[in-house]
């Protein structure tokens, strides 16, 4: 793996096709060609790619689950969080490494290593989010507020959002716009609505308590919590394979070299999208204007990191934990409800808590912000599962090639959209009662694997200057340990997968 | 005079997501149930001050004080201005149930508290102003010195990212003859 000159077997890439050009040999693949790094944005804008790994990463979790553990434990709890959304915070700075230093998504990184590992994830993904049932919370709360059946919203969703995708010329900008109105309406919605209703005691409770590290009740080890537990902690922030995925939206924003690859076009003008090259690119890491520009890039994507995800992640789960707090406080029966575990039930006790102590606009705006979380997610899980699968299918099917990504895309959108609405209409939402195990158990697994894929992929494809430092490698080591770890105990100790 | 017209017109996308916050917290108490005048002063009492405060820094980053789309700054604007804003909503809500206007039980854990939620307040604030703003400035150009302004700092952050293009070779077409 080092800078070589060899002659270039790159078809579609007239100006180095004749020539003998630098290239930098990753892993038993393709080489990638040396290009030039593009300069970083000359401003710290607030727009980033982010916004996608926000519109999926703040979901239940942050909404239900945690709320739900401080209503059962009490506040201190809440320092697992602190530790979960760190941790992936670290993720999606040395996810973004990669994805920035070639233009390719950390699936391509895997098949680099071991060909396998990626088709390990191209099957896990393919099982954990073709069940719509991710869909039944938001089209639920809809419900709630217009009376239609949840089952009718979400196929109304489904061919919506299909349609949509396949309309546009460009999909990203369109998205990444959409997405970022949606989510400022949601922050600035929950800061108005935590500020009206919550309290200095309830946000300096939520607050301390994520620093009471080490807090662990008796209680929480027990077979009925502890998977729970561990389920919550898997899914602070983006959970399963979300983070992996952000690789390809910042490949299609553009950012660092992702720039040398064309972008992903809707159904109806994937004939004028520009051809894939057939793997990324890589820049002079020998010469320090392009590591200047580097640096540009890392702090670009820091900010995104820390502002955007961490930021808004804690400000949601924060807000309505505070929330849930101030509604078990209105009205106790809430409090037994939420511990129940119906969520469902749970949801509605909050909305009339504050219905009752605020007025019933306030139940509906509750259930509205749920419904806006749901939306958010569905748009952005059904184009970032169709980008992964299209982009591994497009490199590593034989013969796949012969279809632009565009049209891969557009494939996979529409086969998930479908298989999405018969199960809505004829079977289990969330997939077979018997296989629901195996799909928590996966989607965990896939976090501590791609931690492993991360460790890998950035200390052995990437050239020196430019791998993660030590204290990054630890952080990312544990987080392997971290999710594999307690994925393990989980199932050796108790018998049961997370919850 | 002219000025005072110009600042008003640029300020139009802050003072909408002033509004629609407004609106949200005015939607609260729209239908309780209580007379029409309670609500709307309900409403209004969050809704006009955010919609001033948001107008107020939109004149900041017209008069160029402050970058448009950086989050520092805004952060700092609100974590004074979005706790105001709330303690001007007490009072106002105060006066109309009770008849006399009060400051909310204890003060200070009070605006504490919200000059907390300000910083998600300012992220959202800032995200939407110039989501709404990229699609208003542009309309306003041809008379209002402030948008032009305004939108030559994102010409330049395009141009900046279009030379970027060009020197990358993506904005040329790849395909073979």
């Amino acid at each position: 793996m080092d800078v070589t000159s060899k002659t270039s077997e790159v078809p579609e890439e007239p100006a180095a096709s004749a020539a003998t050009e630098k290239v930098w040999r990753a892993g038993r693949l393709e080489p990638m060609p040396i290009r030039k790094l593009p300069d970083a944005p000359p401003s710290l804008h607030i727009l980033g790619p982010t916004v996608f790994l926000v519109a999926l990463g703040v979901g239940m979790g942050e909404s239900y689950m945690w709320p739900r553990l401080v209503l059962v434990f009490g506040p201190d709890i809440r320092w697992l969080f602190m530790v979960g959304v760190t941790l992936q915070a670290f993720v999606l700075l040395e996810m973004a490494r990669y994805a920035m230093a070639t233009g390719e998504s950390i699936f391509f990184g895997a098949a680099r290593i071991f060909k396998p590992m990626m088709w390990f994830f191209y099957v896990a993904a393919i099982l954990i989010y073709m069940w719509p049932g991710h869909l039944s919370a938001g089209a639920a709360a809809f419900q709630e507020i217009s009376g239609i059946p949840w089952q009718v919203s979400a196929c109304v969703a489904l061919i919506f959002v299909g349609v949509l995708f396949s309309m546009l010329s460009v999909i990203y900008n369109f998205l990444e716009k959409l997405l970022g109105l949606l989510i400022g309406l949601l922050v600035v919605g929950t800061s108005v609505i935590a500020a009206m209703v919550g309290s200095w005691d309830d946000l300096g409770n939520t607050l301390s308590g994520m620093f009471a590290f080490g807090y662990f009740p008796d209680k929480a080890m027990t077979a009925a919590w502890f998977p729970i537990v561990v389920g919550s902690i898997a899914f602070a922030g983006p959970s399963g394979m979300q983070q992996m995925w952000y690789t390809l939206q910042l490949r299609d924003s553009g950012a660092a070299m992702g720039a040398h690859i064309p972008k992903i076009r809707g159904l109806r003008a994937a004939g004028e999208a520009e051809s894939m090259p057939s793997r990324g690119f890589m820049f002079d890491t020998e010469d320090p204007a392009e590591l200047q520009k580097w640096k540009g890039w890392r702090k670009w994507v820091t900010f995104d990191a820390l502002l955007l995800f961490w930021g808004i992640t804690m400000l949601v789960t924060v807000s309505f934990t505070v929330l849930a707090m101030s509604a078990a406080r209105e009205n106790p029966n809430v409090a037994s409800l939420i511990e129940g575990g119906d969520r469902e039930a749970a949801l509605k006790a909050m909305s009339d808590a504050f219905a009752s102590a605020g007025s019933p606009i306030l139940g509906t705006l509750f259930f509205g912000f749920i419904a806006l979380i749901g939306l958010n997610a569905t748009l952005g899980l059904f184009d970032s599962f169709s980008r992964g699968q299209a982009d591994m299918t497009y490199y590593f099917v034989p013969g796949a090639k012969r279809f632009s990504m565009s049209r891969l895309y557009a494939g996979f959108l529409w086969g998930v959209i479908t298989f999405g609405i018969l199960i809505l209409l004829f079977g289990p939402a969330d997939g077979p009662a018997g296989i629901l195990d195996i799909l928590a158990f996966l989607s965990t697994f896939a976090m501590g694997a791609y931690c492993v894929v991360l460790l890998l992929v950035n200390n052995k494809l990437l050239p020196k200057p430019i791998r993660p430092g030590p204290v990054r490698n630890l952080i990312i080591g544990f987080g392997a340990v971290f999710y594999l770890g307690l994925l393990f105990y989980c199932l050796f100790r108790f018998g049961v997968v997370v919850d | 005079m002219a000025d005072v017209k110009q600042f008003a017109e640029f300020s139009v996308p802050a003072a909408t997501v002033g509004a629609a916050a407004g609106l949200i917290a005015g939607g609260l108490a729209a239908f309780v149930g209580q007379p029409a005048g309670w609500a709307v002063v309900t409403g209004l009492g969050l809704g006009v001050p955010l919609v001033l405060l948001g107008a107020g820094y939109a004149v900041l980053v017209a008069l160029g004080k402050v970058p448009a789309g950086v989050f520092a700054p805004a952060a700092v604007y609100w974590v004074i201005g979005f706790p105001l804003a709330l303690l001007v909503h007490s009072v106002a809500t105060e006066w109309v149930v009770t008849g006399a206007p009060g400051l909310p039980p204890e003060p200070w854990k009070f605006l504490a508290f919200r000059a907390l939620v300000s910083m998600g307040f300012a992220i959202g604030f800032l995200w939407m102003h110039e989501q709404i703003g990229r699609h208003w400035w542009p309309r306003i150009l041809d008379h209002n010195v402030y948008a032009q302004r305004t939108v030559q700092q994102y010409v330049h952050l395009a141009q900046a990212l279009e030379a970027r293009k060009a020197a990358t070779g993506r904005g040329r077409k790849k395909k073979l003859a």
